[in-house]
Formats: structure tokens, sequence, C-alpha cells
């Protein structure tokens, strides 16, 4: 099925996400799409959450930690500025202490804390991962499209989901149990009522933003995800590895796009041998890339004569991606 | 201007002689069981402030201004297995 029927025919998956190895194009085919189905009509936002985004190198315009940016007519453009995000949630939570206990300053003790919570590496995927919940529960736009970061954090990050909710789970469980004491001491006492509990409803909030995300992330109805590829043997097998874990977490694997593709009617020009054997190998692996994906490769992407940046490049791959018939390209050859 | 509070009924004392003879107990055991689950709780949710990391830290941070008046003396409690109101009660 060709990425243009794959999409059309799937009016209901609203998140879009594309995967891949670093540097394969994620981020261009992310704003191509974008391009494309905002020109058919639809509000988009394409966002990504990598800190060393690319959205502003592809659309020319400085977008970073800037909320949703409007690109053109129905396209908005944002890049999630972690560090930033983990700063307002580190100040918020030292408002609401402040707050609550009429301190005029932190206690230095629960200061040290909240600092070196926030120097963990964990730190900054979870921020992601709920700057992510964020963007996508808002609902304001038609589609959402995800840049995703390389693959590794990616199954991480949606490891964590899984880890993140079993986790909450068992705390909730312990903190209902404690309201049950609490229960049972205050009808001994006859007191009317217990206070509530804010520690369980926090953790009930927590519990429900990560099942929203990660229901997000694994909802056949509601996600399309495209693994790029490109003709190369290590990128091919670790494509394959990826697709295998992916899997296992449930992701629902859309299809395949081959990015790069070096024209083969170049060899009827006159080229220089260098060339020619790299379209001679490339021939192979796309072969091998029709053997192993079939057809679930859903789009053939060529190499274009110059980077894709700016908004007439980015309509011109947008073109050549949604073209009728695209996946039928490659197996022709 | 200083309120005295009401004079109980006999009912009331009836009331409250009861309870201390048949549930006091209970409910301070219930009482004492629910402080340590508390301790196992922010045990496992604030494990970093004695050097235990537990959870990913971001989500405990939404937690800790819930647990500030307790951090103190969960920290002493943690010291010693056994607690000075062992020795009271």
């Amino acid at each position: 099925m060709s990425l243009r029927q794959s999409i059309l025919e799937h009016p209901d998956r609203r998140y879009i996400m594309f995967g891949g190895k670093g540097g394969l194009g994620k981020t261009t085919f992310s704003a191509a799409t974008a391009y494309w189905l905002a020109s058919q009509g639809h509000r988009v936002l394409v966002f990504s959450v990598d800190p060393q985004a690319s959205l502003s190198d592809i659309f020319e315009r400085d977008i970073f930690g800037k909320g949703a940016v409007e690109i053109t007519h129905n396209l908005w453009a944002q890049e999630v500025d972690a560090d930033r995000h983990i700063q307002a949630y580190q100040d918020e939570i030292r408002r609401k202490i402040l707050d609550m206990y009429g301190f005029e300053s932190v206690p230095e003790e629960i200061e040290q804390y909240i600092q070196a919570a926030s120097a963990e590496p964990a730190m900054e995927e979870s921020a992601i991962f709920d700057a992510v919940v964020d963007i996508v529960v808002t609902g304001e736009y038609d589609y959402y499209i995800y840049d995703l970061v390389p693959l590794g954090h990616a199954l991480y990050y949606l490891s964590m989901a899984k880890i993140y909710d079993e986790w909450i789970n068992k705390i909730t469980k312990l903190r209902e149990e404690m309201r049950e004491y609490e229960e049972m001491v205050s009808r001994l006492k006859r007191q009317k009522d217990t206070e509530e509990d804010h520690i369980l409803s926090e953790l009930q909030y927590i519990r429900g933003r990560i099942n929203a995300s990660s229901r997000i992330l694994t909802d056949k109805d509601k996600t399309a995800f495209y693994f790029v590829v490109v003709p190369e043997k290590m990128i091919i097998l670790d494509t394959q590895k990826a697709a295998g874990l992916f899997s296992q977490f449930d992701v629902p694997i859309s299809g395949y796009i081959v990015n790069r593709v070096v024209p083969e009617e170049l060899l009827g020009q006159n080229i220089p041998p260098y060339l020619r054997h790299r379209i001679e190998m490339q021939k192979n692996y796309l072969g091998e890339i029709r053997r192993t994906f079939g057809d679930q490769v859903s789009a053939y992407v060529p190499e274009l004569e110059r980077d894709v940046t700016g908004l007439p490049m980015i309509e011109r791959l947008a073109e050549i991606m949604y073209a009728n018939g695209n996946s039928q390209a490659g197996r022709l050859r | 201007m200083i309120t005295t509070p009401p004079k109980k009924s006999v009912w009331q004392n009836l009331r409250e002689v009861m309870y201390g003879m048949a549930t006091h107990d209970m409910s301070r055991y219930a009482v004492r069981t629910r402080a340590s689950m508390e301790h196992l709780f922010i045990l496992i949710t604030m494990g970093d402030l004695i050097g235990v990391p537990i959870l990913p830290p971001y989500y405990s941070l939404r937690l800790l201004p819930y647990v500030v008046p307790q951090i103190s003396t969960w920290k002493r409690r943690l010291l010693r297995e056994k607690d000075i109101s062992d020795a009271m009660f």
C-alpha cells in the first residue's frame, strides 16, 4: 500500500510517527508529511522532543522552545525545550511547597533533593515524556506528526511507559491500603470523614497521564508508525531488529519508507564508475528490502540533488512521497 | 472571649468509656500500621533523599510537597529500628 493510500484510508490515525536510525531523514519526512496533510486542508502539528532537533533547520526558522509556531496555513511546528520544561516544573514544585506550608524559602534539605533529582539522566527522558503528553492530550490539531528521536531513545521511551505504569499501579495500591487503615480508624473513632488523600489523587493523575501517552503510542486505530530505511546493509539489519523490538511493545508498524534511493536512470548516462558501482550495490539492497519488508514498503524517496530545507524543497519532497503509486515505482525497477 | 466546651452528657461519657475499653487498642494499632506504611511509601518514592534511587525522579518530585513535614521524622525512624513509641506504649 502506498504512503498516500495508507494515510488517506485511515483518517483516524491522527498520530503519525517516523522512526529509524539517526540521520536517515525522519525530520525531513515528518516535515514533508505535515506539509502535505496541511495542504489537504487539515490542521497539523509537527513536533520534536530531540534536544538536537532539526525542525528549526528544515523550516529555516528558530522555533526551539517557542511553543507551537505557525509555519504556513494549517501547519504548526514545535520543538520542545526539555531543560526549560524541567525548570518550569521545579519552580512549580517549589511554589507548591511554599504555598502549602507558608514557608519563606524552601527548606535546604528539600531544595537539595529537588536539585539532585533534576540532575539525573532519567529526569530529562521523563520530562520529555510528560511534555509529549501535554502536547497530544489537548487534541487541538487534526494530525500530530511526531518526529521521533532515534530508535534507542524511542524504545527506552516505550519501555518506560510500561515500567512507570506498573510502578504507579503498585504504589497506588499501597496508598489505597493506607487509606483503608485511615478509614478504619475514623470509623472506630466515629469521626465523620477522613481527609482527602492528596497523594492518592496525585498518583491517580500521574497514572492517567502515563496511560494516555502509552495508549497513543500503541493504539492501532489512532497511530501510524513508519520506519525509515536506506538501501544499506547495516541499516536494513538494524531496522529488522528494531522492528522486532517495537512489535514487542505493541507499536503498530504501518510501513517502511526507503530513503536516499539514487535514481537508476543515471545508469544510462555517462557517469563515473564510482557512482555506477554504488547504484549496482544499491540494487542488491533494494532487492533485499523488497524481500524482507515486501508489501509493507510504503514509499521510495530518491536522493535529491540538494538538501531538503525551506518550504519549496519540502513541497517538492511531499509531492514525491505522496505521489500516486509511489510504492510501485521501486518495485518496477 | 474564652469558650468552655459544652458539658458532656452521660451518654457521651458512656460512649467514650466504651470506646476506650473496646476499640482504642484497635485504632491505635491501625494508626501505627498506617504510620509504618507511610514510611515505606516515602522510602519508595523519595529514596533518593538517602541515596537509594528507586524510581525515576520526575514524578516523585510531584509527590514531594505532600511529604515535606514527614521527611525529618522519616529519616530519624530509618536510623533506629526501634521507635521511641515502642517503649512508651
